[in-house]
């Protein structure tokens, strides 16, 4: 169904340059613009205005308004436009100004985009990219402010990455890209303004594999997103105390490392989920259910814990959004609670 | 008649065992005093020898069952002797079996005794609370669970009680192969050395106040166990290993002072606000000066026949106690802790030498002695520190104590609150734990 | 005689074979479903499925001037339009019967009926599902420069749904080369058109999207032959979309599960009376195209058709069970 298309390879220059993550994931978009010819970005302000967190800035000038599409603010529209191209040889990236919004275009994300291909035997693909920025900690309040990681990994025909580093990010969008099924990418606001080394040409960060970001001996914390980073902040601060953390950070919620999680889980024997989603029904229940079905039940030696998000919308005081989400400070605490076998 | 063999109690608060081997198969004949089977309990696999000779028959226990205490596991027959049909319907002949620690062994209770069974589980292992790795580990090393004390929150056994356990199994099979009637498992050494650390410390999850615990000479946190099952279970513990005792570093002691001070240092670190404090014989003594010095840490103070009351005391059985080098010359000794001595089986003294093979351990303590209770007289005096405390207290005492007389005990003013225990020696928690726990239990309200 | 100016435009634009093989489609969209109808009854299909018979003009003339290359997106009553559109109903039998040698291999059944390779994308079980859908196939052929246009088949109840609205309002802004099509069959399930709709004509809205809409007579094969001939002219052209919509009638229930409860025996068999078959039929009769015996041939083709495809169907072989996950996502990326 896909039409012939040119790719033109960009190899990497096995050089790395510093750019925040929005940078390192515009940087892949316009490598994808580069490579191949079929892939269009569309969505709401991408165009001039540069997206609503300045991710798109600029491309319509190097790329003109043909591949870099401002959409009408019509999400279910624009995803199915979407999904229609995909299917019939393009390659969108589509946008979401807020992963919020997406609740707009779940007939298309859900109902089509995931189960064209097995709905008409393996005939048809959907290689479609949604990105959308998620997350807390912007006062923006509870329409504004969702982790919708568990909603979409929930979903067999999707998958569903959250990348928390700037080399993730763009390794993961264009592993996205590659993918011939659809991805849904999910960014954190808070961490665009992030920097890091990111390596400069053309790389995938594969799909399906979380990354150990630290290792230790006594509590396996599985964090995504932001979480790694507030999950390595208080493991650094209680290594001082001689409790080795090893923080694991997930990348990818559909499809699941199982493996990476099962080795460290036999390790340490104590595991801590850590993610921003509503705790009840979230990313935390799978990871806490696969460990209980898998061989590394048998070397648990404490209960599995979670931290997630409060069973409330996110508030829009601060003291409240803050409360609402996991903090270092609660990590911290139940990490060390873990170790000490106090849980 | 056939002789009954049981699964002996070798434990004061032995509730079940495990059996974890027998060293003869059905139908074999046996000599009165040979090794019949192997038991386990938290500080040993144990033999238990055949009560008489016969042929050994109507095996009732699989290796790894938990049987509860008194319970027949198997049947002596003489030469010759017609085997007698069980009384399927009698609930004591089947062994009333506890739990099943190996999947793969035979199944649980007999059906004609289902009530029975059902009210052991309810007492026995069904609460039992251990981590996947701690069943895992156990499981892997024929250990059962039931007897070990769990660390954790509520209980609950975690790796580091199984680790414990399997070390200490281990010792014991290395002093079980040596000849029982070598003079000493090895002789205490004059010199040893004192180590570094902190106080072992542990502690039960719960909710509401905790109770600090401070066990007595030559015990250690082991010794709540059978006071611990008669608590409220969601009272919190914290109990400290005194040095040189239990997983408490070995340490010089230059006097009781020292040892006071050693004890503050830790429960300030581990008595967040005002704390219920029990401590026995010694320990209590101890916790007699941690209320003197921390008077505002001390919600309620309670003193299982305390030291420090009085000059006299049984100085030979607690220097007994610590040089003994094998259980037959620490078994007198124990005997005298309890109003009753015949509860001390040889098979328990083992167990309790199993606790103390670490020469260096024995080495320390019997210099303790000599510092504590030079030629066997109480060289410190506690009695005006229990005139200042504050804290309602608590003091009881059983009349049969022959390491301190309960007498020691008028000492007390009058705010004091004395329970004097019948048919109870030196061991109250251990000897009536319900009684005890009951006491305390008012006196923590 | 037949005056030269009252010949219908589908006579004067489709050359005889064309017309011919327009009737066996018909004809066979009848028969298959009146076949699959009888299948289900024998206990052949499980699910449900939703019957077109009565709109078989609509179908087969939307899809006259379509090649493999133009896209349809289809409905739930999407039967006519796949075979409309080329497919073949053995694997379309096939697929109903849940064996491996469907269209969708089994995984889709009846509301799902698709084939690719004819450019039919597919039925879809969601009202307005496929509207955008359609928008963006047609502007794959715009960005990749290709001339293949898109027919977004919906329904009555469709025009009510937001997804009408952002996806004409898209198509329109971006003049892409799409033809909504809406066959307005009357009801949305037992929901009057009339009732639901705000306007008289669901083609009056197209106003809305500065696009041209135009309310034909669904069962007039000729008329809605026409009207999507010009769409597409203007589509190829560049010039944007079209709405059209096609007054039809389906004289079956929404679903195997409907009562008809809410039309009347008159109104059914009323419309019964403009069988669109009949009357293409008759047309093709009166201008010389084919003689009735011809015709006769033409059904007789068909209905051997529905016979060899009921039977390829059922000799075929059932899906592995173990590949109940198969086809999820791509195979290398599984």
């Amino acid at each position: 169904m896909n039409a012939q298309t040119q790719i033109t390879e960009v190899t990497p220059s096995g050089e790395t340059r510093e750019m925040s993550y929005a940078e390192a994931i515009r940087d892949a978009m316009a490598i994808a613009l580069d490579r191949d010819p079929t892939v269009v970005l569309m969505g709401e302000d991408i165009g001039t205005y540069g997206g609503a967190f300045q991710v798109t800035l600029d491309l319509i000038d190097r790329y003109g308004p043909d591949r870099v599409m401002d959409t009408p603010i019509s999400e279910l529209g624009g995803a199915g436009v979407a999904v229609g191209a995909a299917l019939t040889g393009l390659k969108p990236i589509f946008e979401f100004q807020f992963s919020d919004f997406a609740a707009l275009a779940m007939e298309q994300i859900v109902n089509q985009a995931a189960k064209l291909r097995y709905m008409l035997g393996g005939e048809a693909a959907v290689p479609v990219v949604f990105r959308m920025p998620a997350g807390s900690g912007t006062g923006a309040a509870a329409q504004h402010s969702q982790s919708f990681e568990a909603w979409f990994g929930h979903v067999p025909g999707l998958k569903v990455v959250q990348p928390s580093t700037p080399e993730d990010a763009k390794g993961l969008l264009l592993a996205a890209l590659a993918d011939p099924d659809p991805v849904i990418v999910f960014e954190h606001k808070l961490l665009y303004k992030m920097k890091g080394q990111v390596p400069t040409g053309y790389y995938t960060t594969p799909i399906g594999k979380a990354a150990i970001r630290r290792t230790g001996s006594d509590v396996t914390i599985v964090a995504s997103a932001i979480m790694v980073h507030r999950a390595l902040e208080a493991a650094a601060k209680l290594a001082e105390e001689g409790i080795e953390v090893e923080v694991i950070d997930l990348r990818s919620v559909r499809p699941i490392d199982r493996d990476t999680i099962i080795a460290s889980v036999k390790k340490t024997g104590k595991l801590l989920c850590v993610y921003e989603g509503v705790r009840t029904l979230g990313v935390g229940a799978e990871i806490s259910a696969l460990i209980a079905e898998s061989e590394a039940f048998d070397y648990l030696d404490a209960p599995i814990q979670r931290l997630g998000g409060a069973e409330a919308p996110i508030p829009y005081n601060p003291d409240l959004e803050r409360a609402a989400v996991p903090q270092k400070a609660d990590i911290e605490t139940v990490a060390r609670r873990l170790a000490k076998g106090e849980v | 008649m056939p002789t009954e063999v049981i699964m002996p109690k070798v434990d004061m608060d032995m509730a079940t065992g495990t059996l974890a081997v027998w060293h003869v198969a059905e139908g074999e004949a046996v000599k009165k005093g040979a090794a019949l089977f192997d038991i386990e309990t938290d500080k040993a696999a144990m033999e238990v020898e055949a009560p008489a000779s016969g042929i050994l028959r109507q095996i009732l226990a699989q290796p790894g069952q938990v049987v509860a205490v008194g319970s027949p596991v198997a049947y002596l027959y003489a030469e010759g002797e017609a085997v007698v049909a069980l009384p399927a319907e009698t609930p004591s002949a089947a062994p009333a079996v506890v739990a099943v620690a190996a999947p793969a062994a035979a199944p649980a209770a007999p059906a004609a005794t289902p009530s029975q069974t059902v009210a052991q589980v309810a007492n026995g292992a069904a609460d039992l609370r251990a981590t996947p790795v701690a069943r895992r580990l156990a499981r892997e090393a024929g250990l059962a669970l039931s007897n070990l004390l769990g660390s954790g929150p509520r209980g609950r056994i975690q790796r580091a009680d199984v680790e414990t356990a399997l070390a200490r199994r281990e010792a014991a099979a290395l002093a079980a192969s040596a000849p029982v009637f070598a003079p000493a498992v090895q002789a205490a050494p004059d010199e040893w050395t004192a180590q570094p650390g902190d106080l072992h410390v542990t502690t039960r999850k719960g909710t509401g106040t905790p109770l600090v615990l401070i066990h007595g000479f030559a015990a250690d946190s082991t010794g709540w166990m059978a006071l611990e099952r008669a608590l409220p279970r969601d009272l919190p513990l914290i109990r400290i290993d005194l040095p040189s005792h239990g997983r408490s570093p070995l340490r010089r002691l230059s006097g009781f002072a020292d040892l006071a001070k050693t004890v503050v240092q830790v429960f300030d670190r581990v008595a967040e606000g005002p704390v219920h404090l029990l401590g026995h014989s010694l320990g209590g003594a101890v916790a007699l000066a941690v209320s003197d010095i921390r008077p505002r840490q001390v919600k309620t103070l309670s003193l299982l026949s305390p030291a420090g009351l009085g000059p006299e005391i049984d100085g030979a059985a607690l220097n007994g106690i610590a040089r003994a080098s094998t259980a037959d010359s620490l078994a007198p000794w124990l005997k005298r802790l309890t109003a009753r001595p015949d509860g001390i089986s040889h098979d328990y003294a083992k167990a309790a030498m199993l606790a103390r093979i670490d020469p260096d351990l024995r080495a320390a303590q019997q210099e303790w002695a000599q510092v504590l209770f030079p030629d066997g007289v109480q060289a410190f005096d506690l009695t005006a520190a229990l005139e200042r405390v504050t804290a309602p207290t608590l003091m009881i005492w059983g009349r049969d104590d022959r390491i301190l007389p309960w007498k020691q005990a008028l000492a007390a003013p009058g705010e004091v609150a004395l329970h004097l225990l019948r048919g109870v020696g030196h061991v109250p928690h251990m000897e009536d734990p319900d009684t005890v726990a009951a006491l305390l239990g008012r006196h923590m309200k | 005689m037949i005056v030269q100016d009252n010949i219908p435009f589908a006579i004067r634009h489709f050359a005889p074979a064309q017309l011919r093989e327009a009737l066996r489609k018909m004809h066979l969209i009848r028969l298959f479903e009146e076949g699959a109808e009888e299948s289900y009854m024998r206990g052949l299909i499980h699910g449900t499925m939703h019957l077109s018979i009565g709109q078989e003009a609509s179908a087969v003339a939307t899809c006259m001037e379509l090649t493999d290359a133009d896209k349809i997106t289809s409905t739930h009553r999407g039967h006519g339009h796949c075979i409309a559109k080329g497919a073949d109903v053995g694997r379309m039998f096939a697929e109903f019967f849940g064996k491996e040698t469907g269209y969708c291999h089994g995984r889709g059944g009846s509301m799902h009926i698709a084939d690719v390779k004819t450019g039919n994308l597919g039925a879809n079980g969601i009202v307005g599902g496929g509207l955008p859908i359609a928008v963006g196939a047609a502007l794959t052929a715009k960005r990749l420069g290709r001339d293949d246009v898109t027919v977004c088949f919906f329904g009555d109840g469709a025009n009510n749904e937001g997804a009408f609205h952002e996806a004409l309002n898209m198509a329109a802004i971006w003049k892409l080369p799409v033809i909504f099509v809406c066959e307005n069959n009357k009801y949305g399930m037992s929901t009057p058109a009339t009732y639901a709709t705000a306007v008289p004509n669901i083609a009056d809205r197209a106003a809305a999207y500065s696009m041209p809409g135009v309310t034909v007579d669904g069962n007039d094969f000729s008329a809605v032959a026409e009207a999507l001939h010009i769409a597409i002219a203007r589509a190829r052209a560049g010039e944007g979309p079209s709405l059209v919509e096609n007054l039809t009638y389906r004289w079956r229930g929404h679903s195997k599960s409907d009562r008809n409860r809410y039309r009347t025996k008159d109104e059914i068999e009323d419309w019964m009376s403009r069988d669109p078959i009949a009357r293409f039929r008759a047309e093709l009769i009166a201008h010389g195209v084919l003689d009735a015996a011809g015709a006769e041939a033409v059904e007789a083709e068909a209905k051997q058709a529905v016979a060899d495809g009921v039977e390829f169907a059922k000799a075929s072989p059932a899906p592995g069970i173990a590949d109940v996950t198969k086809f999820v996502h791509a195979e290398e990326a599984a």
